[in-house]
């Protein structure tokens, strides 16, 4: 490798090989350059999310809703949040393995620790949200003659969806951030700069890795923010009989 | 722990006895030389110094330190163990330049290559040579033993069904259906001249669309475990062979850099000795009674079997005759 010496003292440091090695074209083609890793990063990240919002959202509604279970709720999440993301891939690997010997090694276990990971920010902000809606309100539209259903998809959805959005968010940020993890596993995404960069000892690659995984958490923290905010300006609106 | 702490003890006070009557000062030759030219007994623990034994801290590396001081014993040999799985080799290495002990097992490649980066070959011979070239001038001079047949080099490695249906035995086997086969590789591998080039040139391996671990881990065992990859490339001693019967194809082209193991033996410990020849004696049948497969049979019998390092090396030295 040919050094970079931005500062001309006679030595690269890892800022340098960051910058050159992101500058780099080499970085940003083929199967291993950037934009792909970044797709596979993403790829395992949204169905990751997926996967925890469609047992997490109708989780969180219905004992948000039911104002029970609450307890139990919150106890399972705050389990499934103190488990090592690691340790969780390394429980599931043999069965997964067992089934798809390709996938089940690269794929799976990375992804059913990540979307564990999802889980319990959205499941826990959800019912919270749905909790925290002035009772008030409830009661009102109940006594306009809303259905229980109704009543959860037109007044208390609504009123919490920022509440909910922010669980959300949180749980992209962190997924995002730990599906680094699957390169250990010998899954793409932005984790290879990581664990290549340290294995060939080069810090451009490593720093660079990090330096993407971080600007992607943040962008994707940012975009749900704007998110968050339009739909906390929405739910302020007073609620229209009709919608 | 309990047999070596007691031999410990007992070697730490013979030492001490040892270093009053030859006067004290391990770094005096011409004391010792006095002290030792009196002496016409062969190897016997009252005319002989206390063998001071070091190690890396990795339980391979603590075996054959057990193993040097095992076999040593038998012949009358005192034995001092405190300086074994002092630490990696970094620190290690000045441990025995030093004089902190006289003795450790030593790979020759890594060994080597700690000193001169990138110089290690897949020739056990010249990693040898050069190694002994370097320790010349450490420490006021280390001699490099023989080195073992035992190596824990890299290595690649299949299951027993693979082996058998495509006639594997070697490197050379490998390259000629290297194509239909899921081949695992280090991290590192696309960088390593060692690894992607080196297999390409010898053996006409692409491993450009390889899975790519951590070589000599726990994944890479576990994806040749459970058929995610057909081949794997794993440290030539890992457990793991042992446990699962694998088959580890020979290198028949001298790839991978060779790391034999080898006794590093200090020579102002040498100089002091009565009988050097039959102190080199010992280690050097050590060494040549060794192989790569019982090696990794035994790290098996410490590491998954939770058996005490002394009692697989008195079990192994039995084995061989050079205990009772």
């Amino acid at each position: 490798m040919v050094a970079a010496d931005a500062d001309g003292d006679g030595r690269m440091t890892f800022v340098e090989a960051t910058v050159r090695w992101l500058t780099d074209p080499a970085s940003w083609e083929g199967p291993g350059g950037i934009p792909a890793r970044v797709v596979e990063h993403l790829a395992l990240s949204v169905a990751a999310l997926l996967i925890a919002t469609v047992i997490a959202l109708p989780a969180g509604l219905a004992v948000g809703h039911a104002r029970r279970g609450q307890g139990v709720s919150v106890g399972l999440a705050t389990v499934g949040r103190a488990i090592p993301s690691f340790a969780l891939m390394g429980l599931v690997l043999p069965i997964t393995q067992a089934y798809d010997p390709a996938n089940g090694f690269t794929i799976y276990p990375t992804l059913f620790a990540m979307a564990v990971l999802a889980i319990p920010p959205i499941l826990v902000n959800t019912l919270t949200g749905i909790r925290e809606v002035d009772q008030d309100l409830v009661e009102a539209a109940r006594g306009m003659g809303f259905t229980e259903a109704a009543l959860l998809a037109r007044v208390e959805a609504p009123l919490a969806l920022p509440v909910i959005l922010g669980g959300f968010r949180s749980a992209t940020v962190q997924v995002i951030a730990t599906t680094t993890l699957g390169a250990i596993l010998a899954y793409g995404g932005l984790g290879r700069y990581i664990i290549d960069g340290i294995a060939q000892r080069d810090d451009g690659m490593l720093y660079g890795g990090v330096v993407l995984v971080a600007a992607l958490a943040v962008g994707a923290e940012a975009l749900l923010a704007l998110l968050q905010r339009l739909a906390a300006r929405r739910s302020a609106e007073p609620i229209r009989a009709n919608t | 722990m309990r047999i070596p702490r007691t031999l410990a003890l007992g070697a730490s006070v013979l030492a001490l006895v040892g270093a009053c009557t030859t006067g004290g000062g391990s770094s005096a030759p011409s004391t010792s030389t006095a002290a030792s030219g009196g002496a016409s007994a062969p190897a016997s623990a009252g005319a002989s110094p206390t063998i001071r034994l070091g190690s890396d801290g990795f339980y391979e590396a603590k075996l054959m330190a057990e193993i040097y001081g095992q076999a040593l014993e038998a012949k009358g040999y005192t034995v001092d163990r405190t300086g074994i799985g002092v630490g990696a080799r970094k620190v290690s290495a000045p441990a025995l330049e030093s004089g902190q002990f006289d003795l450790k097992p030593e790979y020759i490649g890594s060994g080597l290559a700690f000193y001169e980066p990138g110089k290690q070959t897949g020739d056990p011979k010249a990693n040898e040579t050069a190694l002994q070239a370097v320790l010349k001038t450490k420490g006021g001079g280390i001699t490099v033993l023989d080195y073992s047949p035992a190596a824990d080099q890299n290595a690649f490695v299949v299951r027993p069904e693979t082996a058998q249906q495509f006639n594997l035995t070697t490197m050379t086997s490998l390259g000629a259906v290297a194509s239909q086969l899921k081949i695992g590789v280090a991290t590192d591998c696309d960088t390593n001249p060692v690894c992607a080039k080196a297999l390409k040139d010898a053996y006409g391996i692409d491993v450009t669309n390889a899975t790519k671990l951590a070589a000599c881990d726990t994944p890479m065992a576990q994806a040749l475990k459970g058929k995610t990859i057909d081949v794997g490339e794993l440290c030539s001693t890992q457990p793991d062979i042992a446990v699962n019967g694998w088959v580890v194809l020979q290198d028949d082209k001298q790839t991978q850099p060779a790391d034999n193991i080898a006794p590093l033996v200090r020579d102002d410990l040498l100089a002091k000795l009565p009988d050097k020849a039959g102190f080199e004696k010992v280690l050097n049948d050590v060494s040549a009674a060794m192989d790569t497969a019982t090696l990794t049979d035994l790290n098996k019998q410490i590491a998954v079997d939770n058996k005490d390092v002394a009692v697989v090396a008195k079990a192994w030295l039995q084995s061989k005759g050079m205990i009772s």
